[in-house]
């Protein structure tokens, strides 16, 4: 396992994921700020849809789930702490959490471990923002950094919604080497992004 | 697996393997009440996932595509329709109280808050130690107080930056002035303490002093050690402070009492 006990932590400065403007727009956005809210969801609209249809992998459930997060981020901007961390971190972590709720509500999980190793999102109905191209581009290249089992530990979790004992089941390993893939992995993406 | 945990050291290192894992919103069950209690005492664990959850973050924000145009108004409209809450638990440490709302957020996983209170002790503690460099410790539970408002919370994400820096300087004719910057964010927290009274006509008025002229920046609270939020700075901009109208002037009219670089 690499880099456990004395691993850097770069914290919401690591990486271009922190933003500090966007942390400004919350606490606008939580005095009721409505030309903040725009701004906003001008930055951040793209990257929720972006997550959400992921994990979802249909295009109007996720058209949905994405404004059901933004207004959640209207309404909670009150709450939301610089000190745990990015804005963006604070948004995609309430997008994947919805999406996530939403997958598992409505699909048995056998139905979906079934689709799961051939399904793709049909992408012809939507266009890659272009923003996020060059980002879009680093993180491929961080993934492909990884070892498969590391990176499918990673995507199958994150971009597909399951949990790390369902990863285990699909991939047929056992969940403790599931775990530490999934850690040894973040660390690697982390680390390969924050040095790109 | 739950077998194996039981140990007590071999339990800590198995669960501290779970942090990447609960970065990515892959735990559940008992493994995540479990993870939950650890993370509570261990700030390493905290640290750790609060970077793989930056980490995640970037690799859901690459796979952003364009939402369709008419979705925008939906979004505006619905915001306008809708209550926020008010800042609340998230920002007080040791309170479990939640709102109903936010209750709903966490219906799939009960005690589990779009962010755990994790951190929360950290914020305040930032504003505590403004006041405390200020030396206006006495002021402490006004300091509390706003960081309940939504200005606290702004105040509190310059204090947290990773980049924040500290820079201390005495004003002409008394008070000593503490500045928290964050170049990243581009905004500062300026709090000063022992500043001689003014006749009542008059007060002190913060500036931003630049090349391209000074920018004023509200005056500064009579008599209260009451940190004030400064964001917009631009290179070459200086603090300032001037003496003033009490209601303030557009231009400063009376030499600085302080001037402070900012090596921006």
């Amino acid at each position: 396992m690499t880099g456990s006990q004395q691993a850097r932590w770069p914290g919401p400065a690591g990486g271009a994921g922190a933003d500090p403007e966007l942390a400004l727009l919350v606490s606008r956005i939580a005095r009721g700020d409505q030309r903040a809210y725009e701004q906003f969801y001008d930055r951040t609209a793209g990257a929720v849809l972006g997550l959400v249809l992921s994990v979802l992998r249909d295009l109007a459930q996720s058209e949905e789930v994405m404004q059901e997060v933004l207004l959640e981020a209207w309404r909670t901007a009150s709450r939301y702490d610089p000190a745990r961390g990015s804005a963006l971190s604070w948004l995609m972590m309430l997008a994947h959490r919805r999406a996530v709720d939403r997958v598992r509500s409505e699909q048995r999980a056998a139905e979906r471990e079934q689709r799961a190793a051939s399904a793709q999102v049909d992408y012809d109905d939507v266009t890659e923002a272009v923003e996020s191209a060059l980002d879009r581009e680093r993180v491929r290249r961080c993934l492909d950094s990884l070892t498969e089992l590391q990176r499918e530990s990673v995507t199958l979790a994150y971009y597909g919604g399951y949990s790390y004992s369902e990863v285990a089941r699909l991939l047929g390993v056992p969940p403790g080497t599931v775990k530490t893939r999934m850690r040894d992995g973040l660390i690697r993406i982390r680390d390969c992004l924050g040095a790109e | 697996m739950m077998a194996r945990l039981r140990g007590r050291g071999q339990d800590r290192a198995e669960l501290h393997l779970l942090a990447g894992a609960y970065a990515l919103n892959a735990v559940s069950g008992p493994d995540q009440a479990r993870f939950e209690r650890h993370l509570a005492g261990c700030e390493q664990c905290r640290l750790e996932v609060r970077g793989f959850a930056e980490t995640a973050a970037r690799l859901g924000a690459s796979q952003a595509v364009q939402p369709r145009p008419g979705l925008r108004d939906q979004a505006l409209r619905a915001a306008g329709q809708t209550r926020q809450l008010p800042p609340g638990p998230g920002l007080r440490p040791g309170r479990a109280r939640r709102g109903a709302a936010t209750a709903r957020a966490r219906r799939r996983r009960p005690g589990r808050g779009p962010w755990p209170r994790l951190v929360a002790a950290g914020v305040a503690a930032a504003v505590l130690a403004v006041a405390a460099v200020a030396g206006v410790t006495a002021l402490r539970d006004e300091h509390r107080i706003s960081l309940d408002q939504a200005s606290g919370h702004e105040l509190a994400a310059v204090l947290s930056a990773p980049d924040v820096v500290m820079l201390t300087s005495k004003m002409i004719g008394g008070g000593k002035v503490t500045v928290l910057m964050s170049h990243h964010m581009r905004a500062l927290v300026f709090a000063v303490a022992g500043l001689p009274p003014l006749p009542a006509a008059k007060g002190y008025e913060l500036w931003l002093i630049g090349p391209s002229g000074s920018r004023p920046q509200g005056m500064l609270p009579a008599g209260q050690a009451k940190p004030m939020m400064v964001a917009g700075l631009a290179d070459g901009d200086q603090v300032g402070v001037t003496v003033e109208p009490r209601d303030g002037s557009a231009q400063p009219t009376t030499r600085p009492l302080l001037l402070m670089p900012l090596s921006l």
